[in-house]
């Protein structure tokens, strides 16, 4: 009887602990999810809501600018995460046994970018690439090249934004990185140098497949967080020119606040979800395993 | 830690590679400079071709504008008070529930766990629409509510302390009970006191975090003093002042909280932000 009570009682204590958590997990994360696939089958005007069934994702996969958007994404990806994920193994790699000192400079250079947020660092970047007063607009003038938009050309505005991301997020990844390089164990490098391997053999050989765990963890948190890519593009291009630069979470921030259209919005949020769902399995996996 | 390598002792390959990234590192930091630079000109010299590395003249005259003109004020505070409550809203649910999924055997605490951490990738973003139309309902669009409640559902705080709890010792906890300590007790009084590194290291990630967060609380805080620094600033980009040196005195302003956090608790940053990543 008393082994039975303590047990009760633990139940309930536990549950008592989680409780204020849970409802604000339940209503603020769990239920928007829910919800969100329901509203995706339905015409949302104000206050009715009818019933449409694929419709709305249908509606996406006519229109053109959805595919824009979802092109640009993928290309977004793909290409901020190798540039993310090959200058920040550059950089720890070349950093992570230097002097104590040296490290946290490079470290903390890269790594300010990323504290100031993307609004500051798109702010100095619309500045810096202005095509009448912009620093980088009168670099192009003096190289010779004439007066230059290089965001109001479809043909350099995705190279720009992926550069500007990119310089505004990899000194996340380069921390992690460093951390991870610094706990590899050092008497394989010492083995190695004792066998005359060279530093380039040292870092392919040794240290990139060490810390392979990290590289997939960095690789997985920067597919999630180019994929929702917002700031860069509302304060730098809104979208623009012509739709050149527009990415799923702003076609999703348009329909949703601009153009009223709850349903359409919602389908391409539960597309997001499916696939960063998908993503973060692996990731999760491994997490659980840790324990 | 890694001991210094001597500099004598350094591959060709290895010196390129370090003079690289130290180039890299400074380019890295030139267009806060800028920023900095340019808030300090006046209108005229701001745009002035070939340009003034250093100001001619220093003006605060765009700060002066920033906050006189704008609400600024108002903003840097209602994001020190959005940040600031929700970062303690999530330590005092998230140590709660941290503590249980650590300590306490009840029934169900694996899958119950398993499930808050899934939810650990998920932006809250790309559920903005019904999100929004459940803060609306709550009637908490343009308040504090809207911009602090739906930032206290995220699980990281819950899987970040729960690390921390895991490594104290189980007999604490049981030695404690015999004395005839209630769980609250165990937990408020002989716990959280042994977690506080943990607890600091969330308080700065998660005040960060709050504070350069941009979309959500765009669409919550609609009025203009309802704007946090983040969105306040941003806004001066589609303003009619033409003047550079203005937006970039506001930008500053958004920006040097976070310089001087990241001075002050560098290591937060270094350590913390390890704390998903997966140790081999």
């Amino acid at each position: 009887m008393r082994i039975r009570n303590s047990f009760l009682k633990e139940n309930l204590t536990g549950y008592l602990f989680i409780l204020p958590q849970m409802l604000i997990f339940l209503a603020f994360l769990v239920y928007p999810i829910l919800e969100g696939i329901r509203l995706s089958f339905y015409k949302i005007n104000y206050q009715n809501e009818t019933f449409v069934g694929f419709d709305n994702y249908a509606a996406l996969f006519h229109d053109p600018v959805f595919f824009k958007a979802l092109v640009n994404t993928v290309v977004f990806v793909v290409f901020i995460v190798l540039l993310t994920v090959g200058f920040a193994l550059f950089v720890a790699s070349a950093i992570f046994d230097k002097n104590a000192k040296y490290v946290s400079f490079i470290r903390g250079s890269y790594y300010i970018p990323v504290m100031v947020s993307m609004v500051v660092m798109s702010m100095v970047w619309s500045f810096l690439l202005n095509p009448a007063n912009g620093l980088i607009s009168y670099f192009a003038r003096e190289a010779g090249l004439g007066t230059v938009n290089l965001l109001g050309n479809t043909q350099t505005v995705m190279p720009v934004i992926i550069f500007v991301t990119f310089a505004g997020n990899v000194g996340q990844s380069i921390i992690l990185y460093i951390a991870s390089m610094i706990g590899v164990s050092k008497d394989l490098f010492e083995a190695a140098e004792v066998d005359g391997a060279s530093r380039w053999q040292v870092i392919t050989k040794i240290l990139i497949p060490s810390v392979q765990p990290t590289t997939i963890y960095i690789t997985i948190i920067n597919i999630i967080a180019v994929l929702k890519i917002f700031v860069v593009i509302q304060l730098l291009t809104g979208g623009g020119p012509n739709n050149g630069s527009v990415t799923l979470m702003y076609y999703l921030y348009n329909n949703a606040f601009k153009y009223n259209q709850l349903g359409i919005a919602s389908a391409v949020g539960v597309i997001m979800f499916a696939i960063t769902l998908l993503l973060s399995i692996p990731q999760l996996k491994a997490m659980l395993k840790q324990k | 830690m890694s001991q210094p390598k001597k500099a004598n002792k350094l591959q060709p390959f290895d010196l390129v590679s370090n003079i690289l990234v130290t180039f890299f590192a400074v380019i890295s930091l030139f267009p806060l400079y800028w920023l900095f630079t340019s808030s300090l000109k006046n209108s005229s010299d701001v745009v002035k071709m070939p340009p003034d590395w250093w100001p001619a003249s220093i003006t605060f005259a765009n700060y002066v504008d920033i906050f006189r003109n704008q609400p600024a004020l108002r903003w840097t505070f209602n994001s020190i008070f959005v940040a600031g409550a929700t970062t303690i809203l999530v330590i005092a649910v998230g140590s709660m529930a941290a503590y249980a999924f650590s300590k306490i055997h009840f029934k169900g605490r694996q899958i119950i766990f398993i499930v808050f951490i899934s939810s650990l990738m998920i932006p809250k973003e790309i559920m903005i629409v019904p999100l929004f139309r459940i803060v609306q309902d709550f009637g908490m669009v343009n308040s504090f509510h809207g911009m602090i409640w739906p930032n206290v559902a995220g699980a990281f705080g819950v899987f970040l302390l729960k690390g921390f709890f895991d490594s104290t010792p189980d007999a604490l906890r049981e030695a404690a009970k015999i004395d005839g300590a209630g769980e609250w007790r165990v937990f408020l009084q002989i716990m959280l006191p042994i977690v506080k590194p943990g607890i600091g290291a969330l308080f700065i990630l998660n005040f960060v975090q709050i504070w350069n967060d941009y979309l959500w609380q765009l669409v919550i805080g609609q009025e203009k003093t309802m704007k946090t620094l983040m969105v306040g600033t941003a806004t001066l980009m589609q303003d009619l002042n033409p003047n550079f040196a203005y937006k970039m005195a506001g930008a500053t302003v958004a920006a040097v909280p976070m310089l001087i956090i990241f001075i002050l608790f560098q290591r937060y940053f270094t350590s913390g932000a390890t704390a998903g990543a997966i140790k081999e």
